[in-house]
Parts: structure tokens; C-alpha cells; sequence
């Protein structure tokens, strides 16, 4: 299941503890073993705890009812329950006593019949205690009781015994200590016998290792299933990541049209892909605009080219007179004057675009830089019988005079250009509300709707015929250099009635 | 051979209508697309010259319309180099394309290939008798010695030589060998065939009278 999931990120092939799946991962199964690691353990203490309290509180059972034995008259004769008095134990006969010693009665023991249940003969491997004397002179504690298995107590004796000259715990009781797979109480009496209860605690302790072996394998098992449930997770959320690397691949390859899919807009990765979807679309639309526009340029460069050709192959087929030759070379000036108003266009855009010659801005009347601009368009104007309309009050503008007179005079030249016979060109500048708002208007055909968004678009043409002379470039070049001055420029049209343009300026830095 | 080219820039529609006339076609021209399809429909040119960007009609419309009525070879002349364009053009129903700027050398070629396959003539040289001419070369032979033909002459013997076989009227030679700028005689035609019999053979091309001419 992994693995199949790991395909999706092979597209650069990837380490796989660099991935952010397999760290992912890595992470969650160390979180899911502290987690699963401590609750175990914690279960397993809690087990344990349960169990020994419950060893504990027989213990404490057996040895109050062996301490409140102790405290009792002996019985008489033939009361049920048991008896003790010497205990069964080799000890040195009593000639071997050291002289001076004072051997103490030996005290007699009788448990009776409501506790005596307690303590079960026939279980090797239940209970069993001893009760010593009061410490005396003797070296060897004086056994007053004992029963049951007496486990081996290497290297315990000592410790114990050594704890039973520390003054007793009057009131608190006794702590259980484990001795092996046994489990002790042993404490001293206020009146100075010792008693040690015991049990085994074999099948506690077997139960306990059940127990935790029963933890440990479930806690594998939902280790297993978390990583695994947990891989799932990871990769289903990773993949639109795979998607998304993938996509990016092959647009990185040149197919800019690719784009991730978005099935889960919902998700931080469907908006992440959204996003990249959205700038995949503008870089492509770039790409787009930047291939043709240099297709454009190729193509408005052509046919000139083309005029050249012609003319010079034609010309040189044959010797010619001079008014031929004159008229090849009329024409092919004509052809180059044609390119080089392109590539000074081309280069003013290009300038513009790169952001080169950064525009100047100075304080300056508007209206007189319009006025030259109409004084220089008036011939031309004249020759096509129209009469160009001023209405132009001093307003005061920063920016550069001479590249604004160039929006001017391609927005007049086209006016004139455009315009009916005998028609009119209306020019107004005016300040409203903090901006300086120049207008342009004709009395031509108009342009018809369907082109009026892309007039400003470089080499966009509403009619598609070169016999206009004009290379396509002008308000595309006007644009560029309003937008460069914090400006807009807009177009609106009413066929038959005429054409307005509008560039409104801030009129303040 | 007459050809129509439809062309908006004067100076290029103008050398290269004077350039196709010293190739010794019948040349007439059209600086819009209106004119040129006009012209199109209007008379059997042996090839259409057709620009794609013209005011007015645009190439494609008038090559759309101009399939419909005419098999008319045309070549179209662009200065769109992408192959969806050229492949736009061809599947119009273009029968070849060239792409500005061009070589006047090439164009010529492309339109002699055009009109020898409108012609179903698959190589440029054509053989009748001893006499061969070889039309890529404009060079004409009898018994392997060159014969000298003046322009006229040679355009009225290529046109019959396609057309070999056939009975080619006047009208059909006048419309093919002349332009709308010819002021041409009727008798002219007569005085080309009567040298190009002096230069060929009598019996080379045979009047049919009240019908026109045949090479045979």
C-alpha cells in the first residue's frame, strides 16, 4: 500500500526518508509507540497495583489475626483450631546455651477457628509465617511459630533482620516487600514479637506477565494498524501534492496548457492548487501574448521585407531605365521607412516594458503641451477637411511632457486618421477631484464592440489590412506610458457617431 | 497563362505584377479583397497570387467562395509562418502556399508547378513532334536547335501546348494571354500564330475554323 502510494512522488526520484510521507510517518509511528508505549505501561502498573493490593490485604489480614492471636490467652485444651508451642525447629540442645543465659518460657500460640481457614495445610504454595520472641541476649531470634514453606532467603535474612532493630512503626502499618516469587509482611509487635507472614506470588506474578505479554501484543497490533491506517492518511492527503508536482512537471517540460485538478477545493492543497492553477493560467497568457507578439512583429516586418525582395530581384532581371530604377529604390525606401517606424516602436515598448528610462515627473500645463501637439496635427488635419475642436484651460500635471505629447499625438493622428470627411476632433483637458482628465474625440465610424477591449492590444488591428500605414503599435505605446505615469486610459465608441478616448492622470506626485 | 494577384501593399503588388509580366504572364492585379474576388470569379485565371491579410474580404473568405464555383489553382501569399495557418490554408482548399518574404525565383517555380498540374502535365518539359519546350526554362527546341520566340509568342504556344488536343478558341487565348491592361488588336493574335508557324512548322498549329486553334 505504501509503496503504490510512493509511486506518485517518484517523478524526481527521492529519498525516501527525505520525502515528507516517510518523515511524516517516521514521526507518527514514535508518537504512536511513546503513546501506545506509556498507556501499556501505565495499564500494566494499574494491574500490578490491583493485584498486590489484593496479596496486600490478605497479608494484613493474616498477620492481624496472627498479632491478635499472639495478644490472646492461650486456650484451653481442645478448643479447635491451632496450636503452637516449641516450634519444630533443629536447635541447639539446651546444654550448648552459653551460661548466664536466661531462656524465656516458650510462649504458647493458638489460632482459632475463624482464622485458622487462613492458612490451608495442604497448599505448597500458600501462605506461610513465623513468629519470633522478643529480642534478647541470644544471638538467634527465639522462634515462638512457624508454618508452612519457608522460601530460601539468601542474602534477605540479614536485611530484615537488620530491620528489625529499627524502632517499631507504632499506628502506621506494615509495607509488603517481595522476597523472589514471594510476597512478606514482617513487623514487630509493640510487645516485641516479630511476625512474618508470606505467600507466594507465583501465579499473581504469572498473571502479570500474561498481562503484559496480552499489552504488548495488542499495542503491536494497533501500532500495526495505526501506521498502516496512518500511511493511508498521509498519503491521501499527500497526493494532490503528487498531482500537483507532476503537473508542474510537465509544464516545466513546456506544456504550459497542463493544470492540476481540483477535485478538493475544500482542502489547504485544492486552494494551494487553485492558486497555482490561477498563476499557471497567467503565465500562460503571458507566454501566449509574449509568442505573439514577437509573431507579430516577425509578421508586420515581412511584408517590407518582402517589398525589397521584389522590387531589387525585379529590378536587377534586366538593365533599366533610370525612372525605373528610381522607382525600386522609392519603393524600397518606402519599405524601410516602414521598419523603421516598427523597430523604433518596438524599442519604445520594449523600453517601457523593461521599466528602462525611468519616467520623469515634473510639473507641467497639459493643456500647452496638447496645444503644440494640435498646432503639429493641424496640416494633416487640414488635408482631410476637419476641424479639430479645443477646449483646453492650463492644468497643471507632473509627469514627462514629451512622452505624454506622444499619447497626445497618436491619440490625434488617430482621430484625424479615423474620422469621416469633413469631420470633427474635439480635445478638452480639464481637473476633477485630484486627477487630470484628457479627452479625444472623432466623428469617425467608431469601432465596433467586439474590438473595442482589444484596442490597446500590441498589433491588434479592427482592420486586418496593412493599408493604414500605421504599425499597430500606437496605443499600445500610449498605454504603456500612461500606466508608467500612474494613469489609465480608456476607450468607448458609438459606431457611426465616434469614438472617445479618455486618459485620466493624478494630478498630484 | 494569366494569373490574378490580390495584394494590399502597392509597392510589393505592383513590382511583382511587373516582375510576372517579364516572366510573360498576363498580369492584372487587385489591392482589396472585394476587387479581387470580383476579379476571381469573373474570368479562368490560370493561377490566383492570393494575399491572406486584405481589407475588405480576407484570403481564406475569398478562397471559400472561390472553391465553390472554381478549381482555379491558387497559392496563397502570407506572412504567417505557423503551421496551423499553412495547414488553415491547405485544407481551404490553397493549392500551394508561400511564405514572405519570398524569393521571386521561387514563386515563379511554385507557379509554373501549379499550373503545369492544373494542366495534368507532370514534368516541364513537353514534346510534340521535334519540337520540345521546355516550360521552367522558357526555352524552346526543334530537332534539339533552339527556336528564338518573342514573349507573346511563347505564352500563345505554352497555353496550346497544355491544351494539346483541345480546340482553343480566340476568346479563351485572349483571356489567357492578355491582361485588363492590354490594348491589344485582334489581329495581333493572328500575326503570333503566323510566326510561330514560320518558326515551327506550318502544319505545328492547325486553325479550326469558325472554333480556334489546336496543336494536334
Amino acid at each position: 500500500m505504501f509503496d503504490v502510494q510512493c509511486s506518485v512522488f517518484d517523478v524526481p526520484l527521492m529519498k525516501p526518508f527525505k520525502s515528507i510521507k516517510w518523515r511524516l510517518q517516521l514521526w507518527y509511528g514514535l508518537i504512536l509507540v511513546v503513546v501506545l508505549a506509556g498507556f501499556g505501561f501505565t495499564a500494566y502498573q494499574l494491574e500490578k497495583g490491583r493485584q498486590m493490593r489484593r496479596v496486600d490485604d490478605a497479608l494484613h489480614r493474616r498477620f492481624n489475626a496472627l498479632a491478635g492471636a499472639l495478644r490472646r490467652p492461650p486456650p484451653r485444651q481442645g478448643q479447635p483450631g491451632w496450636s503452637f508451642d516449641r516450634p519444630q525447629r533443629d536447635e541447639p540442645p539446651p546444654d550448648d546455651r552459653l551460661p548466664g543465659e536466661n531462656p524465656r518460657p516458650p510462649r504458647e500460640f493458638h489460632l482459632p477457628p475463624a482464622d485458622a481457614w487462613m492458612f490451608e495445610t495442604n497448599d505448597p504454595a500458600g501462605y506461610y509465617f513465623r513468629i519470633y520472641g522478643p529480642v534478647g541476649n541470644e544471638p538467634e531470634r527465639n522462634e515462638i511459630a512457624h508454618f508452612g514453606n519457608w522460601p530460601s532467603r539468601a542474602g534477605v535474612e540479614d536485611r530484615i533482620t537488620g530491620g528489625i532493630n529499627a524502632p517499631p512503626r507504632i499506628g502506621s502499618p506494615p509495607v509488603p516487600f517481595d522476597i523472589g516469587h514471594f510476597r512478606e509482611i514482617w513487623d514487630t509487635l509493640p510487645s516485641g514479637e516479630d511476625i512474618v507472614v508470606g505467600v507466594s506470588i507465583l501465579a499473581e506474578q504469572k498473571e502479570l506477565d500474561r498481562t503484559a505479554l496480552t499489552l504488548t501484543v495488542a499495542g503491536g497490533v494497533i501500532l500495526l494498524i495505526g501506521l498502516a491506517g496512518g500511511g493511508w492518511l498521509v498519503g491521501r492527503a499527500l497526493r494532490p501534492i503528487g498531482d500537483i508536482s507532476a503537473t508542474a512537471a510537465k509544464i516545466s517540460s513546456g506544456d504550459l496548457s497542463r493544470r492540476i485538478s481540483t477535485a478538493e477545493t475544500d482542502s489547504e492543497l485544492g486552494q494551494l492548487a487553485a492558486i497555482l492553477n490561477s498563476t499557471f493560467g497567467r503565465l500562460e497568457t503571458a507566454f501566449d501574448q509574449q509568442r505573439r507578439f514577437a509573431a507579430d512583429a516577425a509578421h508586420e516586418l515581412r511584408t517590407p521585407v518582402s517589398v525589397v525582395l521584389t522590387q531589387t530581384q525585379t529590378a536587377l532581371q534586366r538593365e533599366r531605365g533610370a525612372a525605373e530604377y528610381r522607382e525600386t529604390i522609392e519603393a524600397c525606401q518606402r519599405a524601410a521607412q516602414r521598419m523603421r517606424r516598427l523597430t523604433e516602436s518596438l524599442l519604445a515598448l520594449a523600453r517601457l516594458d523593461a521599466g528602462q528610462e525611468p519616467i520623469q515627473r515634473v510639473k507641467f500645463d497639459l493643456s500647452q503641451t496638447v496645444w503644440n501637439c494640435v498646432e503639429l496635427l493641424r496640416p494633416l488635419a487640414a488635408e482631410r477637411g476637419i476641424r479639430i475642436q479645443c477646449e483646453l484651460p492650463p492644468v497643471e500635471a507632473p509627469g514627462d511632457a514629451e512622452r505624454l505629447a506622444q499619447v497626445v499625438t497618436n491619440l490625434l493622428a488617430n482621430a484625424v486618421q479615423y474620422n469621416k470627411p469633413n469631420g470633427e476632433v474635439r480635445v478638452t483637458t480639464k481637473l476633477q477631484g485630484g486627477l487630470v482628465l484628457l479627452t479625444v474625440s472623432d466623428t469617425g465610424p467608431g469601432i465596433p464592440a467586439e474590438h473595442l477591449p482589444h484596442v490597446f492590444e500590441r498589433f491588434y488591428r479592427a482592420d486586418p489590412s496593412r493599408s493604414s500605414g500605421q504599425t499597430g503599435l500606437g496605443l499600445a505605446i500610449s498605454k504603456a506610458i500612461v500606466e508608467a505615469h500612474g494613469g489609465t486610459i480608456e476607450v468607448s465608441s458609438r459606431p457611426g457617431e465616434g469614438t472617445t478616448f479618455t486618459v485620466v492622470l493624478p494630478a498630484n506626485v | 497563362m494569366r494569373i490574378l494577384i490580390v495584394e494590399d501593399e502597392p509597392d510589393l503588388l505592383r513590382s511583382l505584377a511587373q516582375a510576372l509580366r517579364e516572366e510573360g504572364y498576363a498580369v492584372d492585379t487587385a489591392k482589396d479583397g472585394e476587387d479581387g474576388w470580383f476579379k476571381a470569379e469573373s474570368y479562368d485565371y490560370d493561377a490566383v497570387v492570393l494575399d491572406v491579410m486584405l481589407p475588405g474580404l480576407d484570403g481564406w473568405e475569398i478562397l471559400r467562395r472561390l472553391r465553390k464555383v472554381k478549381k482555379t489553382p491558387v497559392l496563397m501569399l502570407t506572412a504567417r509562418d505557423q503551421s496551423r495557418d499553412r495547414v488553415k490554408g491547405l485544407d481551404t482548399g490553397a493549392d500551394d502556399y508561400v511564405i514572405k518574404p519570398f524569393d521571386l525565383p521561387e514563386l515563379f517555380a511554385r507557379l509554373r508547378a501549379l499550373i503545369r498540374r492544373s494542366a495534368d502535365k507532370t514534368t516541364n518539359v513537353i514534346e510534340i513532334g521535334d519540337v520540345a519546350i521546355d516550360v521552367a526554362a522558357r526555352i524552346v527546341t526543334r530537332a534539339g536547335k533552339p527556336v528564338e520566340l518573342t514573349a507573346r509568342e511563347y505564352a500563345l504556344l505554352e497555353f496550346l501546348a497544355l491544351h494539346r488536343g483541345e480546340v482553343v478558341t480566340r476568346t479563351q487565348l485572349y483571356e489567357h494571354l492578355f491582361d485588363e491592361n492590354d490594348s491589344t488588336l485582334s489581329n495581333l493574335l493572328d500575326v503570333h500564330v503566323s510566326n510561330l508557324r514560320k518558326k515551327l512548322g506550318a502544319e505545328f498549329i492547325v486553325t479550326r475554323r469558325g472554333h480556334g486553334y489546336c496543336i494536334e
